[in-house]
């Protein structure tokens, strides 16, 4: 009894960190390339208004957007955050039902 | 404090799931021809920028108002087409956005990011084609617009290839 337990937790333990890996690995590299970018974009705006190339109201349009690309960079987070945890449930229940003997 | 907080979250997440039945469905669809659309609408749109980087003229603007029209029209599509799928109805989502409240976090939006980042990349297009018209465009204006939309692609095109699971 005692092994067939440790044997359901070390099988979920790497059920997990095999989606876990995968999907942090891509979380990892969009977050570094969305800050990056979101950081160049503020620079050049920045740049753009002291030498006047951007005016008034498109320095008001440009500074919109800054806000509003950052804030679907978070809920493009929680979107992708949502998918891993379905992934993680399905798998985990997928593996528990079978190990029961019932097919999902 | 933050990663604490988002680790309970987690399992109060997973602790739902446990008790609200098998097999989950919480985000949309994958959907292969939108991933398709907007590899091909990316690539018009990268082109288009390397066409004007040294800047535009709003005399000529005519020549260039045809391909600003193509990616409005395109990216205000695929908008359509990515809010067309169901959102999951799913009991467990009002649970985990209850939850995120209870942490005092924002709730999961309804809408999609993708559909958020399509909308904002036609409105970028449009702002674009007014200024051309008007004044037209030097070097780093050219710049802050593809800027703005490279960051609304990565989003839109990293969001709907993740839904293939």
């Amino acid at each position: 009894m005692g092994e067939n337990v440790t044997a359901i937790i070390t099988e979920i333990k790497n059920i997990s960190s095999g989606i876990l890996n995968k999907d942090l690995t891509t979380v990892r590299g969009f977050s570094e390339r969305q800050l990056e970018a979101i950081a160049k974009q503020t620079a050049l705006i920045q740049k753009g208004v002291a030498s006047g190339d951007i005016d008034e109201d498109l320095r008001e349009f440009f500074l919109d957007g800054l806000e509003a690309m950052t804030r679907n960079f978070i809920n493009t987070l929680k979107g992708i955050l949502i998918v891993t945890i379905e992934k993680l449930w399905n798998a985990i229940i997928s593996f528990l039902y079978k190990a029961v003997g019932v097919v999902v | 404090m933050k990663v604490i907080k988002l680790h309970i979250s987690l399992l109060a997440l997973l602790g739902v799931f446990l008790l609200s039945g098998c097999e989950a469905t919480l985000a949309p669809a994958y959907d292969q021809a939108i991933v398709d659309k907007v590899n091909v609408n990316s690539d018009l749109a990268m082109r288009f920028f390397a066409s004007v980087n040294e800047g535009t003229e709003s005399e000529n603007f005519s020549l260039r108002e045809p391909v600003y029209n193509q990616l409005i029209g395109a990216f205000e599509s695929l908008k359509l087409h990515a809010k067309a799928r169901p959102v999951p109805d799913n009991a467990a989502i009002e649970k985990i956005n209850a939850l995120l409240r209870s942490k005092d976090s924002n709730p999961i939006a309804g809408d999609y990011p993708s559909a958020f980042a399509f909308e904002q990349i036609a409105v970028t297009f449009a702002h674009m084609k007014k200024t051309d018209r008007e004044q037209g465009l030097n070097p780093i204006l050219i710049e802050a617009f593809k800027g703005q939309v490279e960051v609304y692609l990565d989003q839109a095109i990293t969001y709907e290839s993740f839904l293939k699971r």
